[in-house]
């Protein structure tokens, strides 16, 4: 690259160009080289150092490892503990269930978006983007103020005397998926939105005219053809929430542990580094186990997107 | 002029019409854009609606159809009031400008489309999904995906999945749109067979004369809104009730002139009757007029050029007050050819054939 970019000095002008040109053709993987290289500085060197972390013995002196030999160790020792497995179930079902929520409750949103008017698209856009536009930290902490023992909610429930002392959803699971649910429905809404906003209003006609009912058309014809955006969404939100640690940490009150809060303790607080990069490759493998699953379904689903002769 | 449509629906049919448009009205916001139409379809007959772009042909499908309501009239088929009755309860298959398709759903699958949401048993839907695609000739593409088609094939499949629900009327909306030239008059003559050997009750849309005269019946000339007439291609070429008509179907000459004591003369001297009175405005087609030699007649003008349209030869002919009169001779007739820029004066074959307008 260095090569390329300073050769048009030395063999005159039009190669400049022929560089810019060979850049934007599209061919190869030119145009891609800028995000290449960034992506090998922050996310390749970083995490072969990580591997390297969790496949050897370290001894540490005054901050700086002093010597380091290969070992499997904290790999078979993490497999064996029970605490691992448990702590990994949590965190995908955790996971699972907060991409299934916000898929619930982001469809009909996308829906209304799709058959709405102007004014319909313009209020779900100004919602769903709003959140966004804060901290995922102050939405979080909004949460105490409305879950907590003198919050919003159970104020209303004491009021109406549907309970007679305030309800535990602080520091509870229910607190963390709420707060997960809350938190990741934009990334769940807005890639339905986009592929659902496309869609043609005469196949909906035509679905009716060959007499389908509103509910057979949602079922046949909208619902499959939004099947792209759902494995975007699904993809984004499961990714997302499978390694939040915000959240948990915040409303599951400290003694939540779900895989990310388990690696900011090792690394944080217990200082095993090591053990803190086995946990985070386990996070990462069994993320991507589940991202090829999601991509499969929605390849399976979408087929008929790939064009001539697929 | 609707008594001679009905007469004409009578004819074809002798039963009742299966559709009746009655008296329908349309707004958009304060503006009209169905006036008063009216029009009986009759069984197995197929009824092109031709118009300039924006008169009104698609919204009068789309009332047909149920995807909006009229504002005044009623629409019924076999006598039943289509008013109450939803988009998917009508007996109506529509084939869309577009077609429509389902992108993911297999050619099979879309043919089937209708017969699924009934709840026909699978074995009955496989059987008559074969036969649709067997009558548009697409045996063997059951398994493609629209995308995998191309366009002279998706129309067939859009047209195969309407004909599998065996709609009482057929409505198509500018079906050829989409298609090249020669692909298109193909196309037009084997769906008007089909349609025809299945009998099945159509309306046509069209802003194309050529088309409307080849796949209909009846023709129903619109104007802003309104159905201005609906007759056979024959008598709205021969006989067109106005100039609007006589100008959008076929190539035509006007002129204006006077009528006096039921007759208006002609330029070329000779003279024809009308009901009119006052000024008047007078049309006829190219091929009801001939040249001669400047000397043997008084209306007289210049070829300005003429061009040769298959065996027809269609002269330009100034005349002296800047108009343009077209007249048409087969190539045959063309004793002594006539070199550009000759003066020459024009004569009306047949006088009874030219029509006469009050505006
Ligand atoms: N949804 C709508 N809202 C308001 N006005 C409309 C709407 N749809 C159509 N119109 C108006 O109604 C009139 C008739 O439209 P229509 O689509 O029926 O014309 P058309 O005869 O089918 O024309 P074309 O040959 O271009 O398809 C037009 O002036 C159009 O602008
Ligand atoms: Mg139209």
């Amino acid at each position: 690259m260095a090569d390329v970019t300073s050769s048009p000095a030395i063999s005159g002008p039009g190669l400049g160009e022929k560089t810019l040109d060979l850049l934007l053709s599209g061919r190869g993987i030119w145009p891609a080289v800028p995000s290449i290289i960034v992506l090998v500085v922050v996310a390749v060197i970083p995490f072969i150092l990580l591997l390297s972390l969790g496949f050897s013995d370290i001894e540490v002196a005054r901050g700086e490892i002093v010597s380091q030999t290969f070992s499997l160790n904290h790999l078979t020792n993490a497999l064996s503990d029970s605490l691992y497995w448990t702590t990994f179930k949590r965190s995908l079902s955790l996971a699972l269930s907060t991409t299934a929520l916000c898929l619930l409750f982001g469809y009909p949103v996308a829906y209304l978006f799709a058959v709405g008017g102007r004014w319909t698209r313009r209020v779900i856009l100004i919602l769903t983007i709003a959140p966004l536009l804060t901290s995922g930290i102050v939405r979080t902490y909004a949460w105490l103020v409305i879950l907590g023992g003198r919050g919003v909610v159970n104020w209303a429930f004491l009021k109406l005397g549907i309970v007679d002392s305030p309800l535990r959803i602080m520091n509870t699971h229910w607190a963390v998926l709420i707060g997960m649910v809350q938190i990741h429905l934009p990334v769940m809404i807005l890639p339905l939105v986009a592929v659902m906003s496309r869609h043609d209003n005469r196949l909906i006609e035509a679905s009716e005219n060959l007499g389908a009912s509103r509910l057979g058309t949602l079922r046949t014809i909208i619902f499959p053809m939004s099947a792209p955006g759902i494995g975007t969404g699904a993809a984004l939100v499961f990714t997302l929430s499978y390694t939040t640690f915000v959240v948990p940490q915040l409303l599951g009150g400290g003694n939540y542990l779900n895989a990310a809060t388990m690696i900011y303790e090792q690394v944080v607080f217990s200082l095993e580094w090591s053990k803190g990069s086995v946990t985070s490759l386990l996070l990462m493998v069994t993320c991507l186990a589940v991202l090829v699953m999601i991509s499969l379904a929605t390849n399976y689903f979408t087929g008929w997107t790939k064009g001539r002769d697929a | 002029m609707m008594q001679n449509a009905a007469d004409n629906a009578a004819t074809l049919s002798q039963a009742a019409p299966v559709l009746r448009i009655g008296a329908v009205d349309k707004y958009f916001g304060a503006t009209q854009v169905l006036q008063n139409c009216t029009l009986d379809v009759g069984d197995g007959e197929i009824v092109t609606l031709l118009g300039p772009s924006g008169c009104g042909k698609t919204t009068l499908l789309r009332c047909i159809a149920g995807f909006w309501d009229a504002d005044a009239g009623r629409i019924e088929i076999d006598g039943q009031d289509m008013t109450p009755v939803p988009v998917n309860r009508r007996p109506v298959g529509v084939v869309f400008q577009s077609y429509a398709l389902f992108p993911h759903l297999t050619v099979a699958r879309n043919v089937g489309y209708a017969l699924r949401m009934r709840g026909t048993p699978a074995s009955e839907i496989e059987a008559r999904v074969t036969e649709a695609l067997r009558t548009v000739s697409l045996e063997g593409f059951e398994s493609r995906y629209p995308a995998q088609l191309s366009g002279g094939q998706q129309q067939r499949v859009a047209i195969a999945r309407v004909l599998v629900m065996q709609p009482r009327v057929l409505l198509l909306d500018e079906p050829f749109n989409a298609l090249d030239a020669k692909l298109r008059s193909t196309m037009q003559v084997e769906l008007r067979q089909l349609i025809k050997q299945l009998g099945i009750t159509s309306i046509f849309v069209t802003h194309d004369q050529e088309e409307a005269l080849t796949m209909s019946d009846r023709i129903a000339v619109m104007r802003g809104g309104r159905i201005e007439q609906a007759a056979t291609p024959d008598e709205i070429f021969d006989r067109p009730v106005s100039s609007y008509v006589a100008d959008f179907v076929g190539t035509s000459n006007f002129w204006d002139a006077q009528a006096e004591a039921g007759q208006v003369t002609l330029p070329d001297g000779q003279s024809v009757e009308t009901g009119l009175s006052g000024k008047v405005r007078v049309m006829s087609r190219p091929h009801n007029l001939r040249l001669a030699p400047e000397e043997q007649g008084p209306w007289r003008g210049v070829v300005l050029f003429q061009r040769h349209i298959g065996p027809l030869i269609e002269y330009h002919v100034e005349m002296p007050d800047g108009a343009t009169i077209k007249v048409a001779a087969i190539r045959q007739d063309r004793v002594r050819p006539v070199r550009d820029r000759a003066a020459v004066s024009i004569g009306i074959i047949d006088s009874a054939q030219v029509s006469v307008f009050a505006d």
